[in-house]
């Protein structure tokens, strides 16, 4: 059931408002502090205001535009589209708080905040669009207003990285557009639907150069290899930006168009029967492990967490491409795994480096007596990634794994156990090293992370522990999850 | 009333007339009497298009002649844009007022608003006529007050530039009235809809080959065409920047409006065909886009780099055109007037800029961003217009025109075009790059001050069309449809 | 009117407007540029003017005694306008040599190339 409903257009428009007066404003502490905290919560309440009806099957839309003849800016909240607006505002709420501790007293607060802002409004746009262009133009200002974030620092590093993400993101638009041209050549539509638009009789080299041009576009911001190179370096800008710019909004935002390419605008019986999708799966698979061996490498704690997330990204591109429901369910809800347990690392990382100054992970031994609630929360984080049962991350592994034998592709079951193996080695030692390793002497003594930056790492732990348990009751994301599936499975 | 039409052009131009006149005690009255002639230009623009829109093209024969003996005017969707001439027109006398005061003595300026006003109704004559004689008279009106205007004030190479200009621009008029005397001896009569009718039933084709060779050529110099190109950048940059305004935004689309009207005439001929004249187009139109686009990003001085864009942007609509069928042209007609106002509003505010700082280079205006926010923000409006980005009006254009090369079975311009947008975005994100994350170069900038409000105001209202003009893309594509359709090749 | 293409008239103004446009390129003083430019365009309404032309046509004036055929006025009105727009380039074109020589001190095409 299509229902018209202001709220859909809302939820953008609120933190869009919001950073227009954060510009205006925000010179004021308390003001920007007030308005971000309040369009945060706002718009979690509005979205969640939306998901009985989600729940029930309804669909919200609101067409605001018909831009081109035949081609309009229009929203449509499907399940899938409103798991992804819940996961990113809660998320943001807790970004927020985190960002008043850790930014204070740091430079060019209005920008950022504002940027910020900017950068959820439009973040909510993508999941809510109803078609290829209301994606492309949200997807395409979600690149612009990270940038200013990205380069916050405004160090020659800084702006090295910057460069470098604009010049992958922007490629991947290119791309983008040219896929999203090639859609209305072929389909003479841009919206997404059920069962996808692409015709069966369009050309093969047609339809290959539409796969190639739409996966590898979204394929930069979902960090697939070899697409993945501007995600290390962006990991240059503060640490509120990488948490939830890079490990939810910008990287989900890639995932998420992938997914809604396989399913709403190819359409999983026309991509079973082009045969790409395996190709698909076998980059999604390198990807994972590739990734992992890297970050088994790396010393610097941020950027063993980014390549943490580009493997953590493709099982969500792997289950897209093993095309079964059931690997469609673990895609879908590893979005919000994966974010909830990042955020929990990159809030701690962040944590770490304003009250010590330490940033690499030998420095780490013994940690845990002395900040001892953060790494609890690093902890609960780590063996999520890791698959432990009764953490989220063992949902998502236990789906994708039903998935791919249900495909027949029982070897990517095997690639789950390798991947937990790798996480095991990368996330364990790091452990390890807090609790049960007595720390150098130290010149300065080290405090538990103050309140504002441990009440949200400590709620994204809480809710790792609970999307790994409470798989059964409704109201809580995995029946969402189910619900996204069931439309875009068309069950 | 019936007269509207052809007043439209004369009034302008005898108010150009007697300006100096007029303004003779007091120069302060030239510049309140140009606002006023070219607000009720608009005016008459406006209601002549409503009456298009209502009834379709009509007609005035001037002095009651009927054609063949007369001179006809015609008004057809085409001749819209001159809605947009008249809007950007007097914006740019808006943002005369501080600007030229300063560039200008005082008893200077009634000739430059004279020149303006003469600029502004041979465009709009040019638009609005239907024979073939008066089109050549409105250009060379245009012409000659454009290369006045470039040498009026600016520094030391503003007259060699205005010279170079003039040489390019005569000796392609000179071929242009070489070729209309062909199509005069060969049909003995001037108008445009008789001229195609009698051409029909010509026999000899190599005058007539070399008619529409000769026309052709004429017209891509005056609209600087790569590899034809040489005479505007300096003539666009070394302007003052209100004419350059005028120069990128309106007087260099006369060349490419031209070729929309002129190849109607050579539709029906049976002995020449069109085919392989818009096949060169399409190449030149091509070449054109990767070429502006390469050369602007070797330049340090921000005007040239904005009048190289406009050589890389008139490549879009030559292509368009050279595609022939209904979406490729479509594209390059909505262009012609999207285009006009991006340019219109990166040339005010760039030279707002150089107006407050005194300074081009892009080294020497880091930092301008934070001084002047206002300035700056329409010009990153007019960055992402010029790039191409949903909602603004640069998207609409691109997407025919990409459109339009898919169905011409040509992907490979599509690929062109968005190469081309993919180039310009890097350079104008350098621009970008230097006015807000760079520390300023100069001690100077900080002190630096927002633009006046009479060259701040035409700008921001510019910035606002950009957006404005985007989200109702399809309604000057809609209006235009008729007169394509019209067009050989586009129906 | 429409006279035998190969017609001689119609080569050698053909050929001139060729001149002109190779002094307007190879000539490298500015005046001498716009004297090239100045033939072009004599050679183009020399054109028009006998593209009008009628055999045994007589002047286009209407008096008490006159029969036909007269040569075409359409033409000559033409270049008309023609001759008042090389005007107006010329001497605009002009009045900038004399403002190029102010600031530059030179007029040749080579030497001002190194001037920008």
């Amino acid at each position: 059931m299509d229902v018209i409903d202001l709220r859909i257009l809302l939820a953008p428009a609120i933190s869009f408002g919001c950073a227009v007066l954060i510009f205006l404003l925000g010179a004021r502490a308390r003001w920007r502090r007030v308005l971000a905290l309040g369009a945060a919560v706002t718009k979690f309440i509005v979205i969640l205001s939306l998901l009985p009806g989600s729940l029930a099957g309804k669909v919200y839309v609101f067409e605001v535009l018909e831009f081109l003849p035949g081609v309009g800016i229009s929203f449509r909240a499907d399940a899938l589209g409103m798991f992804f607006a819940l996961v990113s505002s809660t998320l943001w709420v807790l970004t927020t708080v985190y960002a008043i501790g850790y930014m204070k007293g740091r430079h060019a607060r209005v920008r950022f905040f504002g940027f910020f802002a900017l950068c959820v409004s439009t973040t909510v746009g993508i999941a809510f669009a109803e078609n290829l262009l209301t994606l492309f133009l949200f997807y395409e200002m979600l690149t612009i207003c990270t940038y200013p974030l990205v380069v916050h620092d405004e160090t020659p590093e800084a702006l090295r990285a910057g460069r470098k993400y604009l010049a992958y993101t922007l490629l991947g638009g290119a791309a983008l557009l040219l896929g999203m041209i090639l859609v209305q050549s072929l389909a003479g539509t841009l919206s997404f639907s059920h069962a996808g638009v692409l015709p069966a009789e369009a050309g093969s080299g047609a339809l290959l150069a539409t796969f190639v041009t739409l996966i590898g576009g979204f394929g930069v911001k979902a960090a697939i290899m070899p697409l993945h190179g501007w995600l290390p370096a962006a990991m240059v800008a503060p640490t509120p930006v990488s948490a939830l710019l890079h490990a939810v909004a910008v990287v989900k935002a890639g995932v998420f168009g992938i997914l809604r390419v396989v399913h709403n605008i190819f359409g999983v019986d026309l991509l079973a029967q082009l045969g790409y999708a395996s190709w698909l799966a076998w980059v999604a698979a390198f990807t994972i492990v590739a990734a992992s061996l890297i970050a088994l490498a790396q010393d610097n704690l941020k950027r063993r967490l980014a390549y943490s997330t580009i493997s953590q990204l493709s099982y969500i591109v792997l289950g897209a491409a093993l095309l079964t429901p059931f690997a469609a369910l673990a895609a879908v809800v590893h979005i919000a795994n994966q974010a909830f347990a990042k955020i929990t690392m990159f809030f701690v990382a962040g944590a770490i480096e304003r009250s010590t100054g330490k940033t690499q992970v030998h420095q780490l031994a013994g940690i845990g007596r002395t900040m001892p609630w953060t790494m609890a929360a690093f902890t609960i984080a780590a063996l999520s990634f890791i698959g432990v049962p009764l953490f989220a991350g063992f949902v998502t592994k236990w789906y994708l794994s039903l998935g791919a034998l249900q495909a027949g592709a029982w070897w990517f079951v095997l690639l789950m156990i390798l991947s937990a193996l790798l996480n095991a080695a990368y996330w364990l030692p790091i452990v390890y090293l807090a609790w049960f390793r007595t720390p150098a002497a130290e010149s300065a003594p080290i405090h538990e992370a103050e309140a504002l930056l441990l009440v949200p790492t400590l709620v994204a732990a809480a809710y790792v522990l609970l999307l790994g348990i409470s798989m059964q009751v409704s109201w809580l994301p995995f029946s969402l999850a189910q619900a996204a599936v069931r439309f875009v499975a068309g069950l | 009333m019936e007269l509207w039409l052809p007043l439209a052009a004369a009034v302008p131009l005898v108010a150009g007339a007697l300006t100096p006149a007029i303004a003779r005690r007091h120069p302060g009255l030239a510049r309140p009497w140009a606002l006023a002639v070219a607000a009720w230009v608009l005016a008459a623009a406006v209601q002549l298009t409503r009456r298009v829109v209502l009834e379709g093209p009509f007609s005035y024969p001037l002095g009651g002649w009927a054609r063949p003996y007369g001179i006809e005017l015609r008004f057809d969707e085409f001749s819209a844009v001159a809605v947009v001439i008249a809007m950007v027109a007097g914006l740019v006398l808006v943002y005369s007022g501080p600007y030229m005061r300063l560039a200008l003595r005082a008893t200077r300026l009634p000739w430059y608003y004279s020149l303006l006003l003469i600029n502004l109704g041979g465009l709009v004559g040019f638009v609005t006529t239907g024979d073939l004689f008066n089109l050549f008279v409105f250009m060379e009106i245009v012409s000659v007050s454009s290369y006045a205007l470039v040498a009026v004030a600016g520094g030391r190479i503003a007259p060699l530039a205005a010279f170079k200009y003039l040489m390019a621009g005569a000796v392609s008029s000179a071929l242009i009235l070489f070729c209309i005397g062909v199509l005069h001896a060969l049909t003995g009569t001037l108008n445009m809809a008789d001229i195609a009718a009698r051409l029909a039933t010509a026999e000899a084709p190599a005058p007539i080959l070399l008619a529409l060779a000769g026309l052709t050529a004429g017209l891509l110099v005056k609209s600087a065409l790569f590899p034809m190109h040489a005479w505007l950048p300096d003539a666009h940059a070394s302007a003052p920047s209100p004419v350059s305004a005028m120069l990128s935004a309106l007087v260099v689309k006369v060349g490419v409006f031209g070729l929309l009207r002129v190849y109607p005439m050579f539709a029906a001929v049976d002995v020449v065909r069109l085919a392989p004249m818009y096949e060169i187009l399409a190449w030149l139109g091509a070449l054109s886009i990767v070429a502006g686009a390469l050369l602007a990003l070797f330049q340090q001085d921000i005007k040239l780099m904005l009048a190289y864009s406009t050589i890389s942007n008139i490549g879009y609509i030559v292509l368009g055109i050279g595609l022939a069928n209904e979406l490729g042209m479509t594209g390059a007609g909505i262009h012609i007037a999207n285009h006009a106002i991006i340019k219109a509003t990166l040339f005010l505010a760039a030279g707002a800029i150089i107006h407050q700082t005194g300074r081009r280079t892009l080294h020497a205006l880091r930092g301008v961003g934070h001084v002047m926010p206002w300035t700056c923000l329409a010009l990153a409006v007019g960055v992402f217009s010029i790039v191409g980005l949903p909602p603004t009006v640069g998207f609409p254009g691109k997407w025919y025109l990409a459109l339009g090369a898919l169905e011409a079975g040509r992907p490979g311009f599509a690929v062109v075009l968005l190469a081309g947008a993919v180039l310009i975005f890097v350079y104008y994100i350098r621009i970008l790059n230097a006015f807000y994350f760079r520390s300023p170069s100069e001690v100077g900038m900080l002190s630096v001050r927002e633009a006046p409000v009479a060259m701040l105001l035409p700008v921001l209202v510019l910035a606002a069309l950009c957006l404005a003009g985007g989200l109702l893309g399809r309604w000057p594509a809609m209006l235009i449809g008729p007169a394509i359709a019209r067009l050989p090749g586009g129906g | 009117m429409v006279g035998l293409w190969l017609n001689i008239d119609y080569a050698a103004f053909v050929a001139l407007f060729c001149i002109g446009l190779y002094v307007v390129l190879a000539k490298q003083n500015l005046i001498k540029k716009l004297l090239g430019l100045n033939i072009m365009e004599t050679a183009v309404f020399a054109f028009i003017v006998t593209s009008g032309m009628v055999d045994f046509g007589a002047a286009p004036i209407i008096s008490d005694d006159t029969t036909g055929p007269f040569a075409s006025p359409l033409p000559h009105a033409l270049i008309l306008t023609g001759i008042v727009v090389a005007l107006s380039i010329t001497a605009l074109a002009l009045s900038l040599i004399v403002e190029i020589y102010r600031r530059c001190g030179t007029i040749e095409a080579d030497e001002l190339k190194g001037v920008e």
